[in-house]
């Protein structure tokens, strides 16, 4: 009675004969998993927001591949590619994800850190400003220097845009620096392509040509001085704060909730780029906001109020454990705090290359 | 309504270098002697002694909202600790009841949930009623150039209108911290009507720290179209109850459905059977957002359908596939056309197979246990057809009209179903040119017809 096995049995042997291999993977996932230190675990919260994030970017992305390429393709007689393009389809995101492709330092070291920075303005306390006077960033808007007004307004817009975004609404851009920005576009592009190529068949070379041209569109229209990061840091730099605004600065940014200007005006007087400074703001240990603080010459009440709100809005930070520590730091002498954060100031790549290097010190 | 009930006015402490208290006004000295302290002990409730504490090693004035147990009630209060030289003074504001069931920490930011929800925008404004923050888009659809708005004064964006007494909500809502809605105003340089709403922000100190609010667009008629009797839609309504309930409801039926499934760990039988419950009666109000979505959609007056070459036993095809599931649960049988039939026809494919889905899970659910559902495609002439037929109770003759109603039903205590199903595929059938009828008897099983023209 033994024919020849039917596609399905073959089917279930060949899940079978994979089935060691992924037992041992997923065991390996739940080892992982059990052994990860509570504070290295992404919380509920963040994990998802973390999801919301990436799926909106990318969606983002691909919506206007999809709208550009299918109004190419149409224009160029071919049609039947540009319905393709049209149809429905799960999303993209899950494609890259189960390619492994999100899991890339860089991209998600972006992510994470803005919904950390984006997390913690929202959890910040709200303070009442004096009534007669208008919020930091609606003051500056108002200035009478073109530049700040306008990388005032610009801030504002951004953290508008920002919030809509994370509510549910569109958003225009990625706001990603270029470089991830790029390494994005171009997977969800492949992506594209891969699900299409089957049904585009030989028209496959158009179809690549519409998607690569979309890709290439996207990126020229981009301008990276639009992104939110890049307003705070052009405000930051034409405010150009000396040692005795600053207090004032940073106590008001924090008070109005306004973590990215924040982070601008500490890494403008720290002399680093945005991302570091956002790191500095969003690591709840801390040490090395307070070590840049204390180079900045900041005084001990200013520390301590950054100190709290942090506290305040972090869950991850113990405003205990910081009040044990206040008076070491504010006992470190500026010079020596100088030295000790003088390494942020080095070349990003640089910085990099010294960091790679060091994960992979030769045990002694 | 107002959401917030006015603050007591602040009262003082003073603590000494020992965190001791040395000196309260009566109302705090009753609490603190309510929950077993007195003048020379540290103060007795923990979340003041606390902040008490910190505010003496940190050096600098600081302040929480609390909330604290007072006999079988809780007070929300607002309290600063400022240090000075001889111990520290407490200041203490709010002293509003809290209802039990409100969650201490997302409290405000529920507010302005709510807020947003009954929204079309929204806004932020300082204690300077300053704009800090507005929903961006809302610029290009109402023509006002949205983030030139931001960090003006509020009354640059909306000129308030007086109320019928002749007074500003706004104005009163400013001046007592409180909730205001109503206050009507004109989108300046649009004409544009908008009646707006806000929630204060409190801050640590009960002090006034500017609003989230809302906006909500009156446009000409609407007014008139919401008391219409043939119940018309205002503007947009789908769209806002697609983005106010879709989002809630999928995160309650995903979270219900993972603790029905256990996913995150073993729950008592009866526990993952009300998350079941809690699922399943999401999934059924999710049905009924996306009838609505699809109700407002057709009645209006510029809904077209897509002209696409379709084929109607594929589209058959898939919709039985899609409901497979639901029909094994019920042990009924699907019988769908075979997979070489195919049958030409016109139509938009999506909206093709929501008819179909709609008729067939319609047919799947009137089905006895064991009973069969037939799916056949045939064509008569002009028109391209799809029968549905089961073996239910069937559809009496003078209820076969009501049926294609507006959220007709021949058994108004019927569970499941908004009644809207029916009413939306006929519309959506002869928006494409075809139609649906019915024919049946009580006791034989309904037998639905729909049609496309066919090609």
């Amino acid at each position: 009675m033994r024919g020849p096995l039917g596609s399905g049995a073959r089917a279930i042997i060949a899940r079978a004969a994979g089935a060691d291999a992924r037992a041992r993977a997923a065991l390996r996932t739940a080892i992982d998993d059990a052994f990860l230190a509570p504070d290295a675990r992404l919380d509920d919260r963040t994990r998802a927001t973390l999801g919301a994030l990436i799926a909106t970017l990318t969606s983002a992305i691909e919506g206007e591949l999809r709208e550009h390429a299918g109004r190419l393709l149409t224009t160029r007689g071919e049609g039947g590619l540009a319905d393709l393009m049209a149809f429905e389809a799960p999303p993209v995101v899950e494609r890259l994800a189960a390619a492994g492709l999100l899991r890339d330092m860089d991209f998600i070291g972006e992510c994470v850190s803005r919904i950390r920075a984006e997390m913690i303005g929202a959890a910040l306390p709200f303070a009442a400003s004096d009534p007669d006077s208008a919020s930091l960033l609606a003051r500056l808007a108002q200035s009478s220097d073109r530049v700040v007004a306008g990388a005032a307004a610009a801030v504002m817009a951004g953290e508008s845009q920002r919030r809509a975004a994370a509510d549910g609404g569109s958003l225009p851009g990625t706001g990603l620096p270029a470089p991830l920005h790029a390494r994005l576009l171009w997977w969800v592009a492949a992506a594209m392509r891969e699900r299409l190529a089957e049904d585009a068949g030989e028209r496959l070379p158009a179809l690549d040509r519409a998607i690569a041209e979309a890709a290439l569109r996207n990126l020229a229209m981009r301008d990276d001085n639009d992104r939110l990061e890049a307003a705070a840091m052009r405000l930051a730099a034409a405010i150009d704060a000396q040692g005795d605004e600053l207090p004032a600065l940073f106590d008001e940014a924090l008070r109005d909730r306004r973590v990215a200007l924040f982070a601008a005006l500490l890494g403008h007087a720290l002399g680093v780029s945005y991302e570091l400074a956002r790191e500095l703001v969003i690591d709840p240990a801390g040490d090395r906001l307070w070590l840049a603080l204390r180079a900045l010459e900041m005084p001990r009440d200013l520390i301590a109020r950054i100190g709290f709100l942090l506290c305040e809005a972090d869950p991850r930070r113990d405003v205990e454990i910081f009040a044990d520590t206040l008076e070491i730091i504010v006992a470190v002498d500026a010079e020596a705090a100088r030295v000790a954060v003088a390494p942020l100031r080095l070349h990003p790549d640089y910085r990099a290359a010294l960091l790679a290097l060091d994960a992979r010190a030769p045990r002694r | 309504m107002n959401a917030l009930q006015p603050a007591l006015h602040p009262v003082t402490g003073r603590t000494d270098s020992a965190g001791r208290l040395t000196d309260a006004d009566p109302r705090l000295l009753d609490l603190i002697g309510r929950a077993g302290g007195a003048i020379g002990q540290v103060v007795a409730i923990p979340e003041i002694a606390a902040l008490d504490r910190l505010a003496r090693r940190l050096g600098i004035a600081i302040a929480r909202s609390i909330v604290v147990a007072d006999g079988d009630d809780d007070i929300e209060l607002e309290v600063r600790a400022e240090p000075d030289a001889d111990g520290v003074l407490l200041e203490i504001g709010g002293w509003r009841p809290r209802p039990a069931w409100r969650n201490a920490t997302a409290a405000e930011h529920r507010d302005g949930d709510f807020v947003a929800v009954e929204a079309d925008w929204v806004w932020e404004a300082d204690a300077a009623l300053r704009l800090t923050h507005l929903t961006l888009d809302a610029g290009a659809r109402y023509g006002f150039d949205a983030a030139a708005m931001l960090g003006q004064p509020l009354v640059k964006l909306f000129a308030l209108a007086e109320d019928r007494e002749g007074g500003f909500p706004i104005l009163g809502a400013v001046a007592a911290q409180m909730r205001f809605d109503g206050q009507e105003a004109e989108l300046r340089g649009t004409a544009r009507k908008v009646r707006l709403s806000a929630d204060p922000r409190i801050d640590a100190r009960g002090h006034f720290a500017g609003f989230v609010g809302a906006v909500q667009m009156l446009c000409e008629g609407c007014a008139a179209a919401a008391g219409a009797p043939d119940g018309a839609f205002p503007d947009g309504f789908g769209v806002r109850l697609d983005r106010s309930l879709r989002r809630p409801l999928e995160r309650i039926i995903a979270n219900a459905s993972s603790m029905s499934a256990e996913v995150e760990g073993p729950l008592a039988e009866s526990y993952a059977g009300y998350a079941d419950d809690i699922a399943s009666a999401g999934r059924h109000l999710l049905g009924l957002v996306d009838d609505l979505v699809d109700l407002e959609a057709i009645e209006d007056e510029d809904f077209s359908v897509a002209v696409e070459r379709i084929d109607l036993a594929d589209v058959a095809r898939r919709a039985a596939g899609l409901l497979s599931v639901r029909a094994a649960e019920g042990n009924v049988r699907v019988d769908r056309p075979a997979a070489d039939e195919d049958l030409p026809a016109t139509g938009e494919f999506r909206r093709a197979l929501q008819v179909l889905v709609n008729l067939i899970g319609n047919a799947v659910r009137y089905s006895p246990t064991g009973g069969m559902v037939w799916v056949r495609v045939e064509r008569d002439g002009d028109r391209a057809c799809v029968i549905v037929a089961d073996q239910g109770k069937g559809v009496a003759p003078r209820d076969q009209a009501l049926i294609f109603e507006k959220f007709g039903r021949v058994d108004p205590g019927e569970i499941g179903g908004s009644g809207l199903g029916l009413y939306i595929s006929r519309r959506l059938a002869r928006a494409m040119g075809g139609d649906i009828s019915v024919d049946s008897a009580p006791g034989q099983g309904a037998r639905f017809v729909f049609t496309l023209p066919a090609r």
